[in-house]
């Protein structure tokens, strides 16, 4: 009798590691550049005062992961496809102009976070770019991607220490559960934009069309969405846990020294009381990883993501000319978000939380066609939203829709 | 008021119905046609009319052109009932929809319908997959085609003729066709390998169901080994087990060392037993081994028979081309110990027996051996098959070249990744 129960046991553990993967690589790949610049951004300029929404926004991030790791599992579709074949043209057209811009303001940041993780070594972004834009785009021609991926996803392991740092400041834990738990809001446009920015850095666009594209690709069977599911929650559990903790860090050195984050090495600071003089170093290190994978991930995600909705030849085994819209549209952004970043005086760590921005403020839509989709009985079976994720799923769309409006009537008001 | 010869499916869906009178009745969402026809013929029209939808006779329906705009006029909105067999609803199974390109042999997805207007009806007749159809769908295919024109230049469109199309069926839309994949068959199997490769897991699993097992056992063995795991987990175990009967032992052995091991259970135990004990013998073999990679699907004949029995017996076997490259001569014991080629038996007398023909110095390799010393052999003495036997000298199994190409493309991919 033991002997069974533990043979079920083992096979379980089997079972949750035959699936788990997609929702841990993406929540690990989703604290790129961007993320960790928001996230410093958010711990230097307001301290404690947010955690209360990066807690609130770990529980929509592990729903609408959720809901894109079960749409691929009970469908095996991507979700370009399905809108495709859900909403016709003209809304595939707008999804798809959306996640062009989302994903390209993103990669422009991830090279923008290339950039900044080189200086720190005193290489200049005019030998930095330009090199690590044509080793991405050898890399996916080469078809080596998978691989490199893991390298990527080691480095940015590097970001573990911020939770050691978060404990070495010392900060002031009351005041942090506090925060954590009761709410605090500001309506200054700064406040309001970098909420919007921590919304869109931790929940985006690509994510979903990424994580659902994973989880089909890896097969899983609807037998073990159960498992499936335990993935995208440990995920959002971990890449906000790592979040947290760069507020921490952030909060407890550089806001209560009142240091605003200009440059990367200004960030890399928050990590002194754990590694000294070498904070810069590992800073740089982790940033040049995460990154580096953002500038893979994205320019490959959208190309699949839109050749798929509209039927052009794509993958990674045709050659350039058997897929020209593809492999153009990979090449257009990496050379287009490179080339931005070599223009003069950009401010790189503001670069990067513009895209977070726009992210944020594009997020909605997409989340509007996959509350779509995901109630359709028609697509999902039984498997349709629970009422609670509809709940937690709209709140978040309409919350940021209401955030983006105060932005907007902001400047208006101040007259 | 101008007739209408053909047009396009993006130009009517969603467009009022008018009456005789011309007053609004309602709104076209989708037409049903008769796929039991080589062109399918339009039947039916779902129709929204006062809040509700319904399918409605599509006799009663014209179409016909007023200032550049389609109208649809019906003289009666009559309730028709359609079976789910052989229709196919235009919008909800085909628009926007992958289908295959029988022709091109790929998955494409579909922009637009082409639908030509006789004297007997409605009939489709093409299906759009060029960028024309997009951007017409898009309303940007006239402005655009206004721009380019001075320019000599033109959007490229793509159709592709009804014969050539296979629609397929997701089970999610509940499209039911009697004559389902009936055009799929027709294909290469390596061809409708790389289709099936193409469609999500579900599509997979459903046109498999569909073949034959003779079929379903070649086009398993082009698929590529997710696509191959995919098929074998989702399939029911009976239609699994006896396209894996079909197949080659080696050929199981390998698949099924990549699938669930729970499964590879359950499939071979609903296997034939003597097919499965083969596959569980060479799945016991390190993945490095001869024994791995060798077919036990070889002919091998006693060194008393004589030449007559022996072609007697090869008619009755008829062999598959690869395993008679080499005749393998074994004595009582089933030891290896001589071999006879075609060549050999077709020029000798009748009655001679093999064990006077047989060449006795034959090039045979271990079970357990190590792969890279097949090449070396195989490429050495330039065969085209090698015998394999166990300790004891017995003939157990063929390693053919075939096999071994495969085996050093695959040791070659694996140095480049």
């Amino acid at each position: 009798m033991a002997q069974t129960t533990r043979s079920t046991r083992l096979r379980n553990i089997l079972l949750i590691l035959s699936v788990i993967g997609p929702g841990l690589v993406t929540a690990t790949a989703d604290n790129d550049a961007s993320g960790i610049a928001t996230y410093a951004m958010v711990g230097s300029m307001f301290g404690y005062k947010m955690l209360w929404g990066l807690f609130l926004i770990t529980i929509s991030l592990a729903v609408i992961q959720e809901m894109a790791a079960r749409m691929g599992v009970v469908t095996g579709k991507g979700l370009s496809d399905l809108i495709r074949e859900n909403f016709g043209v003209k809304m595939t057209f707008f999804a798809m102009v959306t996640l062009l811009i989302a994903n390209f303001t993103t990669t422009v940041g991830e090279f923008a976070g290339i950039a900044a993780s080189l200086e720190i070594f005193g290489i200049s972004k005019y030998i930095s770019v330009p090199l690590t834009a044509i080793f991405v785009w050898y890399i996916i021609n080469k078809g080596s991607y998978r691989k490199t991926e893991k390298f990527f996803l080691g480095l940015m392991v590097i970001y573990v220490s911020y939770i050691i740092s978060g404990f070495l400041a010392k900060p002031d834990w009351k005041e942090v559960f506090k925060n954590t738990f009761v709410p605090s809001f500001s309506f200054e446009p700064s406040f309001v934009l970098i909420f919007i920015a921590m919304i869109g850095t931790t929940i985006t666009p690509w994510m979903q069309f990424y994580l659902q594209s994973s989880v089909v690709d890896k097969g899983v069977d609807v037998k073990n969405l159960k498992y499936q599911r335990w993935d995208v929650f440990l995920g959002a559990f971990w890449t906000d846990f790592i979040a947290f903790f760069i507020v921490v860090a952030t909060a407890a050195t550089l806001y209560k020294h009142g240091i605003n984050i200009e440059t990367a090495e200004d960030a890399a600071k928050a990590l002194q009381p754990f590694a000294g003089k070498y904070a810069s170093s590992l800073f740089a290190i982790g940033l040049f990883g995460a990154s580096l994978l953002g500038a893979h991930i994205l320019p490959l995600s959208t190309a699949y993501a839109i050749t798929e909705a509209f039927g052009f030849e794509n993958g990674l085994d045709k050659k350039f000319k058997e897929a020209p819209i593809f492999y153009g549209i990979i090449l257009l952004f990496i050379v287009i978000g490179a080339g931005i970043i070599l223009l003069p005086n950009i401010p790189l760590i503001k670069l990067m939380i513009i895209a977070q921005e726009i992210n944020g403020i594009l997020l909605p839509i997409i989340l509007i066609y996959m509350l779509k989709l995901t109630n359709d009985k028609e697509i999902m079976g039984e498997y349709v939203n629970s009422k609670l994720f509809n709940v937690i799923a709209w709140v978040t769309v309409v919350f940021i829709i209401i955030l983006t409006l105060i932005l907007l009537v902001q400047p208006f008001l101040n007259i | 008021m101008p007739n209408v010869t053909s047009f396009y499916l993006s130009r009517v869906i969603g467009n009022k119905v008018f009456s005789e009178e011309k007053k609004v009745v309602g709104r076209l969402l989708d037409l049903v046609v008769d796929a039991s026809y080589i062109r399918p013929k339009v039947i039916a029209a779902k129709v929204k009319s006062g809040g509700r939808t319904q399918i409605v006779d599509f006799s009663f329906f014209i179409i016909y052109k007023e200032k550049g705009q389609y109208v649809i006029e019906t003289r009666n909105l009559k309730p028709i009932d359609v079976k789910k067999e052989d229709t196919i609803m235009l919008v909800r199974h085909i628009l926007d929809k992958q289908i295959v390109d029988m022709n091109g042999r790929k998955v494409v997805r579909v922009n637009d319908i082409r639908l030509a207007v006789l004297s007997t009806g409605v009939y489709v007749i093409a299906v759009d997959i060029g960028l024309e159809g997009l951007l017409r769908r898009l309303g940007l295919a006239k402005p655009l085609k206004k721009v380019l024109k001075p320019l000599g230049k033109n959007i490229p469109s793509r159709l592709i003729l009804w014969d050539d199309v296979q629609p397929l069926a997701s089970p999610r839309l509940d499209l039911k066709l009697s004559t389902t994949y009936s055009k799929l068959a027709t294909l290469h199997p390596s061809d409708l390998a790389d289709i099936i490769e193409e469609l999500d897991k579900k599509t997979q699993a459903y046109i498999f169901s569909t073949l034959d097992d003779e079929k379903a056992a070649d086009v398993l063995e082009e698929l590529e080994v997710e696509a191959q795991r995919n098929v074998l987990e989702s399939l029911p175990v009976e239609k699994a087990a006896d396209a894996l009967e079909k197949m080659p032992a080696d050929e199981v052995a390998d698949i099924l060392d990549e699938i669930k091991e729970e499964r590879a259970e359950e499939l071979l135990n609903s296997m034939e037993k003597e097919a499965s004990e083969e596959v569980k013998e060479l799945m016991e073999y390190p993945e490095n081994s001869v024994g791995a990679i060798m077919t036990t699907d070889f002919i091998s004949f006693k060194t008393h028979f004589t030449v007559e029995q022996t072609i007697e017996e090869l008619r009755r076997l008829k062999p598959e081309p690869d395993e008679i490259y080499y005749l393998y001569v074994v004595d009582n014991d089933e030891r290896l110990c001589g071999v006879v080629s075609l060549r050999d038996l077709v020029i000798s007398e009748p009655q001679t027996p093999l064990y006077e023909i047989m060449n006795r110095d034959v090039v045979c390799v271990k079970d357990t051996d190590n792969v890279n010393s097949l090449v070396e052999i195989i490429s050495k003495y330039s065969l085209l098959a090698v015998p394999v036997v166990d300790e004891s000298k017995k003939l157990i199994g063929v390693v053919i070249i075939n096999d071994i190409v495969y085996e050093l493309l695959k040791m070659k991919r694996k140095l480049l990744l």
